[in-house]
């Protein structure tokens, strides 16, 4: 039930925000914080509820919901699917963490509250149905859903090109939803679900009696074109569709390696269309460059939110879809993966480095930090997928925090510029504080989160049998570069003696730089100590990962 | 773990390296008074900590260990090595803390900041206590980053001056390079062997690039040819902070590395590190020669002397450099603290400013001397016994070399503490000695600090004196030290070394002497020696032309390729889809809705005109099949 509530009740506030009249406008944001608040507490429930020793999906809910029949062509189901393992589970806690900043930090929205909180409800519920559905289908359905309040969240309350922006992030991730439909409609004419289709041959009379032997013999039939086409269901679960026992022996992407498409084997190339699908979202180079307009234009909670949350779908999806659903594609390319996650991590930093904008640099920073889980991923190690998991958690606390920081100036004065302060320490000493430890831990000083998850990609990579060392060696540059952006822009805007272009614009006589307000404490302390104690106890993480990362290592074993 | 632990020796260990933790928390709420007594207290408590250890310290080592990370089959672990090596490091860190904390209070009594100052001074003693109990790669370089930290920190400690944060950035950053090296040979490590502890007495040796790759971090750490030039820098933090970190420890730590990884080096790569050793000591020695700047001689003389300790591990004697480590600790801090007590009676760091302050100073000058005797290697002091026995060890090395030019490294080695000794005349010839120069403050106002600071100068000098270290004031073989640290080996001895060197520093001390008044001459500063020299070698000028710029310019372009090509591209296709449906829809009306109008056009003339044939007159009828008659035939036939 957990994983439902955790999809639904969110999704039940934005229509109760929707529907209560503007005069109780005052209730929103309340109403928003209770969410969020719940979301923590459920998602905590399934962290604590969580069996870290068991293999395969828990916390499983399963419903029927489409079944048409379709003659020749067999039997279409489409169920509600919802489950959560190694790889969800982290993301889910990191969703529910981060949106309740989201919330909090949203506080100061003041136009239009009735839409902004009703989208950003319904931002919450897809999300946390993107983590949690297990058929393709529902994940498209949520993944696709996502996009639209994310738009209004940019087009209506963001800075002065939002609409630019907006379009712009839409369009693309829109383009990379096409990819992934064509390869979810291939795969759905691929497989089959073996245990209703023992119900439907008459095997068995209910899907609970299906036993491993039942599985065996409709595969067994499957190969031998021993079953009858229109009694064969098909199926968008991700459960069967990463088996390659359900597939149909001459089926668009069957694992014989036919047809060829473009000079491919077609599941190569559908393993490239899914992977840009998600590679647009986390986001990899030459890919990325909606990201930085998205983080400039958006408003800080949106912001928060986008790096935080939204961008691990590109990487989870990687781990679930790309890579989960077409082994044969990851192993046959990971030297070329690997290299567009060191691409992504060496242009990312260097662009972080030519930045003026906070919030560009910290976008570009994303992009750098985001190849260490491409480069994890791609590495096919225990070490490498661990610690890619790791960083986006990691990443997702630290970016929270570094765009919370960026939303602090702006709050102010409504100006990011790098080259508008010199010596903020003086006037805002508890805000330089936090942003040299929201710098630092994004460093990847030890200590912090950060640390772990760079120590472990590179680790992996530098370990993997798919990968030259020389990546490894060249993404550590990585580091370097983060460290002289973070250090230099540390530098240059709270050390050294105070100066401001807003020095003079006061309110009332009070300088418009006043420090934190409780209410930005309140956000970044926690933050700041969650980064911290995941850095010093890397197993509160690993401890979820390690089980499932092992089993779903073994399908590259084999080969 | 060995079952014969005394259970008291994990608990003491992990008091010893919480506490500094707790202190930097502590100390950053605490008040401006109560903040040196409570760091005091916790050092003090720690250094009677690591007593009580070295005492009941089995002689084995010991290992401890937690499980830090576990991934099915794949641990790391929270590891910490306690042996003779640790007891040592662990009593000279908190001494050497103990005694600059103490000076700290009354050299920085009016600071405001004061409290955080001690509490980065917890942080950096907390984290260097890291490094030394550390028995595994990664807890090792998870220390010495945040090593880095504390020495961020405490370098830019004055953070609204703009050189201070430059020098502390500068430092993070050329020792992330390093670090960057130190991770690559850790992952080496964990490639050759599946696991990152450290290797034990006896290990074999790994192939030359993971021990060239550790020795990376103790490039950066220690200051080694090429990163060195961040630690000159690094004299714009507070001066008690130079002694302590940028002298007597923390930059020590890359020695202490190189000696815990000293077993799984291969013979090239210490001839590498050999190398590399003595080019920083003669670079660093060069460099002090002709700084105006008291604590830049000093910072100098550190690269130096850190070069020659780990050309004393490249040329296998690991146990002498440790022993230079632990001299040079003692004298140079004594060194840093003494040019304190300088700089805070005449308010000035340049040399050319002093002079004379040896009657104004008694204390203080006669602390300097000893020293400044001792870091120039005079005999009867401490590191005239420690440089002999790197200086012996590298001509017993040299003689096992195939090649003759070995012999250059310990020649080289040999010339540098030549121009230790040539540097610090010098310097104490232009601080103590002539007239004083100081014009903005008058020689009456100049005068000796309190008890609080003369105390641990004091101490310190007391501590360079080699008897402590060896009865023998020639030679270190029967001390105490190597009874502990090399029981087994004999020490090299080379019975023509003590004379030639003790010859060689008396030749540099005369050529300083004579440079005592160089630099007052105008126009000296233009000579390119002396420019070779005060810009050490324009390390800084050349990183700034090939690697700072490109980088930045890089950057730029790539930012720029990224709005325009990348971006542009995307917009390109953007723009490119609405003109493509501007042009459809134009082909559209005009195309595709004109064939239709045009066809319903063409049908409507066409009608019109077949209308106007059925005109009804039986004239144009029999024209028509006339005409149509005539035609039919002319095609038949």
């Amino acid at each position: 039930m957990v994983l439902t509530l955790l999809i639904f009740i969110p999704i039940a506030g934005s229509l109760l925000v929707a529907l209560l009249p503007d005069q109780r406008a005052a209730l929103f944001k309340w109403i928003a914080l209770g969410v969020a608040i719940l979301e923590l507490v459920l998602s905590g429930l399934a962290y604590i509820s969580f069996n870290t020793k068991q293999v395969g999906y828990q916390l499983l809910e399963q419903a029927d919901w489409i079944t048409v029949p379709l003659g020749n062509l067999g039997i279409a189901s489409i169920d509600y699917v919802v489950g959560v393992d190694g790889i969800s589970l982290p993301l889910v806690v990191l969703s529910a963490v981060v949106l309740l900043a989201g919330v909090i930090s949203s506080w100061t929205i003041d136009h239009r509250q009735k839409a902004y909180f009703a989208l950003y409800l319904l931002l919450t519920g897809t999300v946390m149905g993107c983590f949690v559905a297990l058929d393709f289908f529902l994940f498209f359905l949520f993944f696709e859903f996502m996009l639209l309040p994310m738009y209004f969240l940019i087009g209506l309350w963001g800075g002065p090109r939002r609409e630019y922006a907006s379009i712009k992030f839409f369009l693309y991730t829109l383009l990379g939803s096409l990819l992934i439909l064509l390869v979810m409609i291939g795969l759905y004419l691929s497989v089959i679900d073996p245990i209703s289709t023992a119900v439907a041959v008459g095997f068995i009379s209910d899907p609970s009696e299906a036993t491993a032997d039942v599985v065996r013999l409709i595969q067994n039939q499957l190969r031998y074109y021993q079953l009858n086409p229109a009694m064969v269901v098909h199926t968008f679960d991700i459960r069967y569709l990463a088996d390659g026992g359900n597939y149909l022996p001459n089926a668009f992407l069957s694992l014989t390696g036919e047809p060829i498409v473009l000079g491919l084997p077609a599941r190569l190339l559908a393993f490239w269309a899914v992977f840009i699908g998600f590679a647009i979202k986390l986001p990899i180079v030459p890919l990325h460059t909606w990201l930085p307009d998205a983080h400039v234009e958006a408003p800080t909670p949106v912001s928060v939110v986008l790096a935080g949350v939204l961008l691990k779908i590109g990487g989870y999806g990687f781990l679930r879809i790309a890579w989960g659903l077409f082994p044969d594609g990851g192993a046959e390319f990971a030297r070329t993966l690997a290299g567009l996650g060191t691409l992504s991590i060496v242009y990312g930093g260097l662009n972080a480095l030519a930045q003026y904008d906070v919030k560009k640099m910290i976008a570009y920073s994303s992009v750098s930090h985001m190849g260490f889980v491409l480069l994890g991923v791609a590495s096919l190690t225990a070490e490498g997928i661990n610690g890619a998991i790791y960083q986006m958690v990691s990443h997702g606390v630290l970016s929270a925090m570094l765009f919370l920081i960026a939303g602090v100036v702006y709050d102010r004065t409504h100006d990011r510029r790098i080259d508008s302060y010199r010596g903020l320490m003086q006037p805002m000493p508890q805000y330089a504080t936090l942003t040299a430890v929201a710098f630092f831990g994004s460093l990847g000083l030890p200590g912090f989160s950060g640390f772990v998850g760079e120590l472990f990609t590179l680790m992996g990579s530098f370990q993997s049998l798919w990968l030259p060392g020389w990546y490894t060696a060249v993404s550590t540059l990585g580091i370097v570069l983060a460290a002289a952006y973070f250090l230099w822009t540390l530098q240059r805007m709270f050390f050294g003696p105070f100066w401001s272009r807003h020095e003079t614009s006061t309110q009332n006589g009070v300088s418009v730089l006043t420090d934190l307000t409780a209410r930005e404490k309140l956000l970044l302390i926690p933050l700041g100590i969650l980064a911290l104690v995941l850095g010093l106890f890397p197993n509160l993480i690993f401890n979820l990962t390690s089980t499932t990362v092992a089993q779903w290592l073994e399908k590259f074993m084999v080969q | 773990m060995p079952d014969d632990v005394p259970p008291i020796l994990p608990l003491l260990t992990a008091a010893i390296l919480l506490t500094p933790f707790a202190g930097f928390l502590v100390l950053l709420r605490a008040g401006h008074r109560s903040a040196g007594r409570i760091a005091v207290l916790l050092t003090g408590l720690g250094l009677v900590a690591s007593v009580v250890l070295a005492m009941s310290m089995p002689v084995q080592s010991i290992a401890l260990r937690i499980n830090w990370v576990a991934l099915q089959h794949i641990t790391f672990d929270v590891g910490f090595r306690l042996d003779t090596l640790t007891a040592l490091m662990l009593m000279l860190v908190h001494g050497v803390a103990l005694l600059v904390q103490l000076y700290s209070i009354s050299y920085l009594h009016d600071e405001p900041r004061l409290p955080r100052y001690f509490s980065y001074l917890q942080l950096f003693v907390g984290a260097m206590l890291g490094i030394v109990l550390a028995g595994d790669l990664i807890i090792m370089y998870a220390f010495w980053e945040l090593v880095g930290l504390a020495s961020y920190l405490l370098i830019g400690f004055y953070t609204e001056r703009p050189s201070a944060v430059r020098a502390a950035k500068k430092a993070f950053l050329m020792n992330r390079i390093g670090d960057v090296g130190f991770l690559i040979g850790i992952f080496l490590t964990y490639f050759y062997t599946n696991a990152t502890e450290l290797p034990t007495e006896g290990a074999s040796a790994l192939p030359t690039v993971v021990g060239l790759c550790l020795f990376m971090g103790c490039v950066g750490k220690s200051a080694q040819f090429p990163l060195l030039t961040w630690l000159p820098d690094a004299m714009e933090g507070p001066t008690p902070v130079s002694a302590l970190l940028h002298a007597a420890t923390m930059v020590a730590a890359g020695i202490f590395l190189l000696l815990r990884i000293y077993p799984i080096l291969s013979p090239d790569a210490l001839s590498i590190i050999a190398l590399v050793g003595t080019i920083t000591a003669m670079w660093g020695g060069y460099s002090a020669v002709f700084q105006h700047d008291i604590k830049k001689v000093l910072a100098f003389s550190t690269v130096s002397q850190l070069g020659l300790m780990v050309a004393g591990v490249g040329t296998g004697n690991p146990t002498g450099a440790l022993f230079h480590l632990l001299t040079h600790a003692f004298f140079k801090a004594g060194l840093f603290l003494s040019a304190g007590a300088v700089i805070h009676g005449v308010e000035t760091q340049d040399m050319r400013h002093m002079g004379g302050l040896r009657k104004t100073l008694p204390g203080t000058f006669v602390a300097y001397t000893v020293c400044a005797a001792a870091l120039a290697g005079l005999p009867l002091l401490s590191g005239f016994l420690s440089k002999e026995v790197i200086l012996a060890g590298a001509f017993q090395w040299a003689d096992v070399q195939d090649n003759g030019l070995a012999y250059a490294i310990p020649a080289l080695l040999l010339l540098s503490s030549g121009l230790t000794a040539l540097y610090m005349v010098r310097q104490w010839q232009m601080v103590f000695f002539g007239p004083y120069r100081n014009h903005a403050l008058p020689l009456q106002q100049v005068h000796e600090p309190d008890a609080l600071m003369r105390i641990p100068v004091g101490l310190l000098a007391l501590l360079s004196i080699g008897f402590w270290f060896s009865l023998n004031p020639f030679h270190a073989q029967d001390s105490w030290f190597f009874d502990v640290f090399a029981p087994a080996t004999e020490t090299a001895e080379v019975s023509w070394l003590a004379p030639v060197s003790i010859a060689l520093v008396a030749l540099g001390g005369y050529v300083g002497f004579l440079l005592r008044n160089h630099d007052n001459n105008a126009g000296a500063m233009t000579r390119s020696y002396v420019r070779l020299s005060v810009e050490y070698g324009f390390l800084d000028a050349i990183y700034q032309f090939i690697i700072i710029k490109p980088i930045r310019q890089l950057a730029t372009l790539l930012y720029r390729t990224d709005q325009r090509v990348v971006d542009g591209a995307v917009n390109g296709l953007g723009v490119g889809s609405v003109v493509t449906a501007h042009l459809t829809n134009l082909l559209d009306r005009w195309g595709v809705d004109g064939v239709v109008n045009g066809a319903a056009w063409v049908a409507g003339r066409l009608g019109r005109l077949a209308r106007s044939v059925q005109n009804g007159r039986v004239q144009s009828y029999i024209t028509a099949a006339v005409v149509g008659l005539l035609l039919m035939l002319w095609w038949l036939l």
